[in-house]
């Protein structure tokens, strides 16, 4: 099969446009010439027997005068008859072969040689008819025909013909047209919605019903398919956005993980320096947590976890983040902070939230307490890391002073909650 | 070159009958005029119908005649029929019963009357060679030229006389008779 260069590709209109023009243009041409040509076969049987008539009226006319010889008297019944029929050329010779009377159609208009040479094309050969007196030959006739009545059959059958072509070209194209917009109209609003599917990647879009059953099949078809990508699309957005959840959260306590913790400590640290707001971080590390895993068990810890989490979470205001670092270690981010002495009031807030027990799986009850160090932007450090390190450092300081104590970084006197 | 020759040889010869037709005119022309008047007179014959068609047409030519030294030699009309040719005298009264047509010559008035009178009745075409008004007696009147032989009709005695004579020829002749 041979493909052609795309730029050479007929488009939809010009294929179906040529199709009915051809079609029509093979039917009225085939019509006409076949027409035609039974006209000419037909009008020639009549012509030639029209000729013959005429003969034998000519004939019965001038018979008297070719026997007495008279040749004016021929001459005027043989003009009498010739000049009302289809004749060119009449003659009248008698028992010798002498010419006794001839008449000649006068050479008029445009047409006259065009019709003897239409007549001498198409119409029979001229005729000879013997003039009869008494079974006696006296005389002859010849007869050659005219080709008038064929040529205006001949002009009106060319004119039917152009006439009958542009008319039929017309309705071909007419319906060429109407088919066209059947078929590219639901093509069109299928192009429409694949491209935006494509581009935009609107799913919900949908080809309308088309009028043509194989383009409403297909606009069904690429419907389903719309289908099936939009519940795909949907599933894959909501697994990526489970995924995203899952890599940036704990699951165990879900709060954010350190990465998530450590995104959003940059974003808070680059948003305090340029609008020279102040930023706490505090550590937090729960004291017994070990204890409470070595003795009660591993649900009993994670459960130990996830009430802290919660306690925690409860104290903050809706801008502040918690997050689990690990094991039993939490952050907390302050943002924005005013005082350091804010910090210092929310550790203490967390510190005494943890005076209640925490309920175990099992009946059992424990008390935890949480250590926390406390590291402020910009006086502690300027980045996250130094930050971190700085609260970390700032827990381990507040550990050794008591359980359930916090220690803000760079301070002197640590303030023990005892 | 031989065939040249035979070629002007032939031309020559053409010529010369040419020459020949032309030097012979005065007895020629009196032949030519006999011969056309034979047939101009069979032509008439070969259009009319007698009441009771006679196995043999009798011809009788009456009273001094010029062109009918070709008729006289008899002859056979295209049917078969023969034509029998005699001539009679004006006053003989045979003219009434054994004549079918009559060619007539010159003759007298009383003569003329007195043929016509005993034609009366009797299905006979006349023909006159010579009677220029053509309005008593004869069917038809010959018009003798050089050219041709033509003729005329006179109706009164064709209805008359009982013989059927075809209206092409009828219409030939009125035409005739209209033309100066």
């Amino acid at each position: 099969m041979k493909i052609s260069k795309p730029g050479n590709r007929p488009t939809l209109r010009s294929v179906i446009g040529r199709g009915h023009l051809t079609v029509a243009l093979v039917g009225v041409i085939m019509a006409s010439v076949s027409l035609t040509l039974l006209g000419i076969l037909a009008l020639r049987v009549y012509a030639d027997h029209n000729l013959h008539l005429i003969a034998r009226s000519i004939d019965y006319t001038v018979q008297a005068a070719v026997v007495f010889n008279d040749k004016a008297a021929a001459n005027e019944a043989l003009a009498l008859i010739a000049s009302t029929e289809e004749v060119a050329d009449a003659q009248v010779l008698n028992a010798k072969g002498q010419l006794l009377a001839r008449w000649q159609r006068p050479e008029t208009g445009l047409f006259s040689e065009l019709e003897m040479q239409l007549a001498k094309l198409f119409l029979a050969e001229p005729i000879s008819m013997p003039i009869l007196h008494q079974d006696r030959q006296i005389g002859s006739i010849l007869l050659t025909g005219h080709g008038g009545s064929l040529m205006r059959f001949l002009l009106s059958g060319l004119v039917g013909i152009v006439l009958c072509t542009a008319i039929s070209a017309w309705v071909a194209l007419y319906l060429a047209r109407r088919q066209l917009r059947g078929i590219t109209g639901p093509l069109r609003s299928l192009a429409a919605v694949a491209h935006a599917a494509r581009s935009e990647r609107a799913f919900d879009r949908r080809v309308p019903a088309a009028a043509i059953a194989e383009l409403d099949n297909l606009g069904n078809d690429f419907n389903a398919l719309l289908d099936e990508l939009e519940s795909w699309q949907t599933h894959l957005q909501n697994e990526n956005q489970t995924l995203a959840h899952q890599a940036s959260h704990d699951s165990l306590t879900g709060l954010p993980n350190r990465a998530f913790f450590e995104g959003r400590l940059m974003r808070a640290l680059r948003n305090a320096n340029k609008q020279n707001e102040r930023v706490a971080v505090l550590f937090l590390d729960s004291d017994r947590f070990k204890e409470i895993n070595d003795s009660f068990g591993h649900a009993a810890g994670d459960a130990v976890l996830v009430s802290v989490a919660n306690r925690v979470r409860a104290q903050l205001r809706e801008e502040d983040l918690v997050a689990r670092l690990g094991g039993d270690e939490f952050a907390v981010l302050l943002t924005p902070l005013h005082k350091t002495e804010d910090a210092e009031r929310i550790a203490d807030k967390i510190i005494a939230s943890m005076q209640d027990p925490i309920e175990l799986p099992g009946a059992n009850e424990v008390l935890t307490s949480l250590s926390i160090g406390i590291a402020v932007y910009p006086d502690h450090g300027a980045t996250p890391g130094t930050l971190l390190d700085a609260a970390d450092s700032a827990m381990y300081q507040a550990k050794r002073l008591a359980r359930g104590a916090q220690h803000t970084a760079g301070s002197e006197h640590p303030v023990a909650d005892v | 070159m031989g065939c040249a020759q035979t070629l002007l040889a032939g031309l020559l010869c053409l010529l010369s009958a040419g020459v020949f037709a032309q030097a012979q005119t005065p007895v020629g022309i009196a032949d030519q005029r006999a011969r056309s008047v034979t047939e101009t007179v069979l032509g008439i014959l070969s259009y009319a119908r007698w009441p009771v068609e006679p196995a043999q047409l009798r011809l009788c030519v009456v009273g001094p005649t010029e062109y009918t030294d070709d008729l006289l030699k008899g002859t056979t009309q295209a049917t078969g029929r023969p034509v029998t040719v005699q001539r009679l005298l004006a006053d003989n009264p045979a003219i009434t019963t054994d004549c079918d047509a009559l060619y007539i010559g010159k003759l007298t008035d009383t003569e003329r009357n007195r043929l016509f009178t005993s034609l009366t009745g009797r299905p006979v075409l006349s023909i006159s060679e010579s009677d220029d008004q053509c309005t008593v007696g004869s069917l038809f009147c010959l018009r003798v030229s050089d050219e041709q032989v033509s003729f005329e009709v006179n109706l009164d005695s064709v209805a008359r006389s009982g013989v059927r004579i075809h209206p092409s020829v009828l219409q030939l002749s009125r035409r005739k008779t209209a033309a100066p």
